[in-house]
């Protein structure tokens, strides 16, 4: 640790921006360890924990302080109060949000006044119940936390397992997971555009939308024989298509593809009605995205530059050539406009990756130093947002494991984000973060 | 100048013609079709202990079990089953015979013999990791869209006919599945959706789950898979009216 | 019956109120069981009057040296009845409502009753004006009995006289018109058009429409009911015949008006399509069960001077039928208002004795299960005043929409324009009303939380509701037979016999539907339940059969959380807060934030505000109160400037005085 990391000044206005800073990423359970990003330099910070009473951010606080079950984080929704405010219970099976998780919304009728979120619905108990498998049988139920960014999540465990064993990877294997991380983002990243066009009633658009999606999932299912890349990335899996004439098809495929993307996202921000209905929507400020935590296209959308293709260098994005230009609004349009250069230069990646694939001969990768004795650290950018997996390992099996994911860091943003907010804007603003419950409760 | 009007003729009409014709390759990929048996010799006790969700029998495979993991392929074993895998009842999830051909159309069940033309389905996420649940809305996308076939989403269960069921049930969500089933007006049935619901999947015998939906609620049809592809939920819904596609010889 | 008795029975009438007065000294129910007998003398009377004829009491010579006497002519009839019929409500209700130790309250509710008897059946313009400044000093007596704080009520009821005298000030400038013009106190006396009839028009209007809540006045009949919370029936007098008494007075002196030009119907169009627009806009927001009625009677106030207008335009015009059928949609109009009105102040009244309080926010269910026949009579009135079928607000909603939307007919392009605009803001009314109704109705009566717990119902006062609300379907239901009924009436106002607009068509029976035009719209009121019973039939026969499958109760559905256990649900203020932010500039909304401070969440500070609270805002309040800053502005500079309080000055004053006399005396000689 050269470089000292600047705290957000203990009780800062809102608004005042503050100066470029870091945030808590990670912190596990026991305390053990901690991972700083440090947005001014660029650069990830891993150790023990200095006192870094200044930088914690809500979303971390929250992430530890909820079990399994009906949780309640202590939203800022509770001490409003006024004549005729009451509190509004949203879900658990509301039809706005397609996953099972519940918001009490505090309303005197049509405003949002405060928003607290319940989650904890759709909690698998995955993580405690992976302690004690090999690493292969664990990888089946984290591929199955989320099933949209099981390969961000499959990839991450498999770095930090095979970072806690020093396990060598070959470069291929890399590749391939590379190649999935990208194609799965390109979906989520199309699907949250066909959702949102979908709430500003643009069917035409929402309708091509899911279409590319659609197709985007096929091509996947296609490649690795699952669409959702369930067993991609273990030994024993479904067989993929990646020798050489694979390989052409797939980058021929990918032409009309990403073509077809470029047509629609010209065509929906010649769109009056759908930029307005996005503009200024649940607006998340920058000190809010750095004092709470949010991460990825979030992050991004309020003007820090992060990414973890970018700042964790690791095979083989540390060789390819990443463009991501950020917003700096902090609105639904914002985050709809990141998503969006994400996507081109997603499918920039894939004709790079295909382009310089590894021969049978080129050896393996040594795995990333471990953070601990048999601990290992896995970190990957899911379409979300940074993902972070901690995990021990002996003999084989998983002896701990922690994990934070993108929409756990998200989660308290978008609530303290929609503040303010109309009912109507809710789904833009839920959409427009792409928070996945089930990663949420894992 | 570009406009909706133009890109809707470039794309043109791309809705699949299932179930009136066979569902095609690309809609369902290599572990969409169900695992069945290739050789006749029963699986050797290391196969059987090979399947993490314990779907290997000694005489065939629990498809509500299989969660398409392909550990079992080099026990003999290939994604070669129909597409149409819906059943009607838990029992006809296993299959006893390499290749099981069972040609016959499930009969409408009684209550919603009524519903072929018109059939309003709720989705509950009972606890899953999300792909079921995507899968399940992308009925709704103009490449499959259902509402051709009479198969309406609705956002209520009080306009719905049949309880769309995926995600393994978790204890936190058993209360408003249980709600959610009381609020659907009768006639109505109950459709699994995937491994998770039928018998836990992956995660079965995990301490704060439901073992399986049979246990909270009557199920009418069960759907395997993990996730099933569109057109097999789409399978599983017409089969509820009568208006299956026959499940095929392969 | 002759003529002699009838004459008796309509001096006794209105004695028996005034009796009712002295005797509730003695005993409180005393008193109301005398207005309950005059009551229904009167109604007797009054229906013997519309069948025969008008009938008069002997004259005496009157404080300025004219004829009077009790007469009751046809419309008088009318309004007596509507009156009589809603009295006969409340004075059975309060015989059970009213648990106060003083006697105050009984007294001047009878002598409220009385005057307002009294001015409906005077014969001059003279027993009129006295009638009608008793009937104010008397409600005001009313609005005092008020219970809560005493500052309050205070105020309120001296808004309440302000305005009362304010009205009577412009009544005797409407009489002094009539008496320079015509010579005669009498009603009889018409005056022909003229700069002198305009005076008389503009002077009663705007007296009478004081009384009525016509806006820009609309204050003094939200603001003594709301703010001052008087007993229910109080405000159920105030709102229903109080009201009426300004109908009638506005029907009585425009009928003496011969030859109206055409911009006085569009003059009262107009305002009275503002009022309804401005009434109904602000019941929808409002969350006091007695405010939102008080709103309810501004709007429908408004729609009885749309309908006078048409028929005054009509008139003017030359459009015989388009007159008659607007008549008596305003006729009717008055009829269905006040009792429905009445239902709903007793209700109101009913659920503050059972649940304590006057906030739709918090009755929280406690009204639901203790009394059917309130839940049906709040249901009834409610639905009547929200124009749903069958009842008697349908169909006067419906006349005075179909006299609207033959503004076509008119000669001139301005007024069918004028015409237009009445038509879309009346239309928008009845929409929101409709909302604030519902709400009504909903968050008082008809819900209950999970778990809330029932309050005692009092079987009296729900009787009494239930009552009213059948009276308002009959009404509904027997239109057509009610409007060939008030034909006199009509014919009274108009000058020459009229026939109301009923008839017959596509095998409907004659005489079983009102025609608003020829060819133009057609209602059967008694057919609507008719068909409503065949076509059930058929369900019942169903159901009867057995064939049906067996019943499940199931729960509320809340998105799968636990009805009223996990989290509120909708409160009232919430189901209104859409129309609070769509029309906020109409209703002045604004936010207020309060209470700003620090909150640690998650161990992270941030700034929160603790209080929150969304407010609407009678614009109007402001215009009174420049109006009051204005007066006492002048008062002020003139005080200083006419009265320093130097002698030198007044001395100046008394020669001046003294030498104008002596000019003038000078000239005049």
């Amino acid at each position: 640790m050269t470089t000292p990391i600047r705290a957000l000044p203990r009780g800062a206005e809102e608004g005042v921006d503050a100066a470029p800073l870091g945030a808590l990423a990670y912190a596990s359970e026991d305390g053990s360890l901690a991972v700083y990003n440090d947005y001014e330099v660029g650069r990830s910070v891993i150790g023990p924990p200095p006192d870094f009473a200044g930088l914690r951010t809500v979303a971390e606080t929250w992430r530890r302080s909820s079990k399994a079950g009906v949780s309640r984080p202590g939203g800022p929704a509770d001490p409003i109060d006024g004549y005729g405010v009451f509190t509004f219970p949203y879900g658990p099976i509301s039809m706005g949000v397609p996953e099972s998780g519940k918001f009490e919304v505090r309303t005197y009728g049509e405003r949002i006044l405060g928003l607290s979120p319940v989650a904890g619905f759709k909690s698998r108990r995955i993580l405690s119940s992976v302690v004690g498998s090999t690493i292969p049988d664990a990888a089946l139920r984290i591929e199955r936390l989320a099933g949209n960014f099981s390969a961000a999540h499959t990839a991450a465990f498999l770095a930090a397992a095979e970072s806690a064993e020093g396990r060598p990877v070959a470069r291929e294997e890399l590749w391939i997971r590379a190649l999935g991380q990208e194609l799965q983002r390109i979906y989520n990243h199309v699907h949250v555009l066909a959702r949102i066009a979908e709430a500003a009633a643009q069917n035409v658009g929402a309708a091509q939308s899911h279409a590319l999606a659609e197709d985007l999932l096929r091509l996947q299912g296609s490649v690795f024989g699952h669409r959702w890349l369930f067993g991609a990335f273990l030994p024993g899996g479904p067989r993929r298509a990646t020798d050489r004439e694979a390989r052409e098809k797939l980058a021929a495929r990918l032409v009309p593809l990403a073509r077809t993307f470029s047509d629609l996202w010209e065509l929906f921000l010649g769109s009056r009605t759908f930029v307005d209905r996005i503009q200024s929507t649940c607006v998340v400020p920058r000190t809010v995205a750095l004092q709470w935590g949010a991460v990825g296209p979030t992050l991004r959308a309020c003007g820090v530059d992060w990414d973890d293709r970018l700042r964790v260098p690791t095979v083989p994005y540390n060789d390819l050539f990443l463009d991501l230009p950020n917003e700096s609004d902090g609105d639904a349009l914002a985050r709809l406009l990141v998503r969006a250069h994400e996507v081109r230069a997603s499918f920039l990646l894939l004709e790079q990756l295909l382009d310089r694939w590894p021969s049978g001969t080129d050896g393996d990768e040594p795995p990333a130093a471990n953070v601990g004795p048999e601990r290992g650290l896995g970190r990957v950018e899911s379409p979300s947002g940074d993902l972070v997996y901690d995990v021990y390992v002996k003999d084989g099996r998983v002896a701990g494991i922690g994990m934070r994911s993108a929409s756990q860091a998200n989660f308290p943003v978008f609530a303290r984000g929609l503040r303010d907010g109309v009912f109507t804007d809710f789904h833009f603003a839920w959409e427009s973060f792409g928070i996945v419950f089930a990663e949420v409760d894992a | 100048m570009p406009s909706w009007i133009g890109q809707a003729l470039r794309t043109g009409i791309r809705t699949t013609p299932y179930p009136e014709r066979p569902a095609s390759e690309e809609e369902v990929p290599a572990t969409g079709r169900p695992p069945v048996r290739t050789t006749p010799d029963p699986p050797s006790a290391d196969v059987i202990s090979s399947c993490p969700s314990g779907a290997i029998v000694s005489s065939g495979v629990d498809q509500g079990k299989c969660i398409r993991c392909a550990r079992c392929l080099p026990g003999g074993f290939a994604f070669r089953g129909p597409v149409e895998a819906a059943t009607g009842s838990r029992s006809e999830l296993l299959q006893d015979a390499p290749l099981a051909a069972v040609g016959r159309v499930l009969d409408a069940l009684p209550p919603l013999g009524g519903f072929a033309r018109s059939l309003h389905v709720f989705l509950v996420d009972a606890g899953s990791c999300n792909s079921c649940n995507l899968e399940v809305m992308a009925l709704s996308n103009p490449l499959y869209d259902s509402q051709r076939l009479g198969v309406f989403f609705t956002n209520s269960p009080r306009h719905a006919d049949a309880l769309l069921v995926v995600g393994v049930p978790t204890d936190e969500m058993v209360p408003s599945l249980r709600r959610a089933y009381e609020a659907l007006p009768d006639p109505k049935v109950v459709i699994a959706v995937g491994a998770c619901p039928i018998s836990g999947g992956v995660f079965a015998g995990t301490p704060g789950l439901a073992t399986s939906l049979d246990d909270l609620l009557p199920v009418d049809i069960y759907v395997p898979g993990c996730p099933p592809t569109p057109v097999q939920i789409l399978d599983g819904i017409l089969r509820s009216v009568g208006r299956g596609r026959p499940r095929e010889v392969p | 019956m002759s003529n002699d008795v009838l004459a008796v029975l309509l001096v006794v009438a209105v004695a028996t109120f005034f009796l009712g007065a002295a005797l509730s000294i003695i005993r409180r129910s005393l008193g109301y069981l005398a207005a309950l007998v005059g009551s229904v003398l009167l109604l007797f009377t009054a229906v013997v009057v519309l069948l025969g004829g008008p009938v008069s009491s002997p004259t005496w010579t009157g404080p300025l040296g004219e004829p009077e006497s009790l007469s009751m002519d046809s419309l008088s009839a009318f309004f007596a009845l509507a009156a009589s019929i809603v009295w006969i409500a409340t004075s059975v209700y309060s015989i059970f409502y009213d648990d106060r130790r003083s006697p105050m309250l009984a007294i001047s509710y009878c002598l409220t009753v009385g005057s307002i008897a009294l001015l409906v059946n005077a014969s001059s313009e003279v027993l009129f004006l006295i009638g009608w400044e008793t009937m104010t000093l008397a409600s005001y007596g009313m609005i005092l009995q008020a219970r809560g704080a005493a500052e309050r009520v205070s105020s309120a009821a001296f808004v309440f006289l302000a305005f009362g005298e304010a009205s009577t000030l412009f009544v005797i400038l409407a009489v002094a018109g009539l008496r320079v013009g015509t010579g005669s106190f009498l009603f009889g006396a018409h005056l022909g058009p003229g700069s002198l009839a305009t005076i008389v028009f503009v002077a009663a209007l705007i007296g009478f429409g004081l009384k009525m809540g016509i806006a820009p006045f609309h204050m003094s009949e939200w603001l003594p009911i709301a703010h001052s919370s008087a007993p229910s029936n109080a405000s159920a007098v105030l709102s229903s015949t109080l009201t009426l008494a300004g109908a009638y007075g506005l029907f009585r002196m425009v009928s003496l008006l011969n030859s109206p030009p055409l911009w006085w119907g569009a003059v009262m169009l107009g305002i009275g399509a503002i009022s309804a627009l401005l009434g109904a806009l602000f019941a929808a927001v409002s969350e006091h069960t007695k405010g939102l009625p008080a709103y309810s009677t501004i709007e429908n106030n408004g729609l009885i001077l749309v309908a006078l207008g048409v028929a005054l335009l009509s008139r003017s015009d030359g459009l015989e039928e388009l007159f008659v059928f607007a008549l008596f949609a305003a006729l009717y109009q008055a009829l269905a208002h006040a009792v429905a009105k009445t239902g709903l102040f007793l209700s109101a009244g009913y659920v503050e004795h059972t649940s304590h309080t006057f906030d739709l926010n918090a009755v929280d269910g406690r009204v639901k299960g203790t009394s059917r026949a309130q839940l049906l009579g709040t249901v009834a009135a409610t639905l009547s005043l929200a124009a749903g079928p069958p009842l008697a607000g349908f169909v006067s909603e419906w006349m005075v929409l179909e006299a609207l939307f033959q503004s076509y007919r008119f000669s001139q392009s301005w007024v069918q324009f004028v015409g237009l605009l009445a038509g879309a803001a009346v239309a928008l009314a009845a929409g929101l009303i409709l909302v604030a109704m519902v709400k009504f109705v909903g968050f008082s009566v008809l819900w209950r939380p999970r778990g809330g717990p029932p309050g005692n119902g009092a079987p009296g006062l729900g009787t009494v509701v239930g009552g009213v609300g059948a009276t308002v379907v009959a009404i509904g239901v027997l239109a057509p037979w009610i409007l060939q009924f008030l034909a006199p009436t009509a014919s009274a106002f108009a000058g020459y016999s009229v026939a109301a607009p009923v008839g017959g068509l596509l095998s409907v029976p004659q005489g079983w539907s009102i025609l608003s035009g020829s060819p133009f719209g057609i209602l059967s009121p008694p057919m609507i339940p008719l068909a409503l019973a065949i076509g059930s039939l058929v369900g019942l026969g169903y159901y009867a059969l057995g064939r049906h499958r067996p019943r499940r109760r199931a729960a509320q559905w809340m998105a799968g959380s636990a009805p009223g256990l996990d989290g509120e649900t909708y409160t009232s203020f919430g189901y209104s807060t859409g129309i609070r932010i769509m029309m906020g500039s109409v209703l002045g909304t604004r936010e207020v934030r309060s209470d700003v401070g620090s909150v640690s969440v998650a161990g992270v500070d941030s700034v929160e505000p603790y209080s929150v609270d969304l407010e609407v805002f009678d614009s109007f309040k402001l215009f009174y109160a420049a109006l009051v800053r204005l007066g006492n502005g002048i008062s002020d500079v003139l005080k200083v400037w006419i009265m320093p309080g130097r002698l030198g000055r007044y001395l100046a004053y008394v020669l001046v005085v003294v030498l104008a006399v002596v000019i003038y005396i000078a000239a005049a000689y």
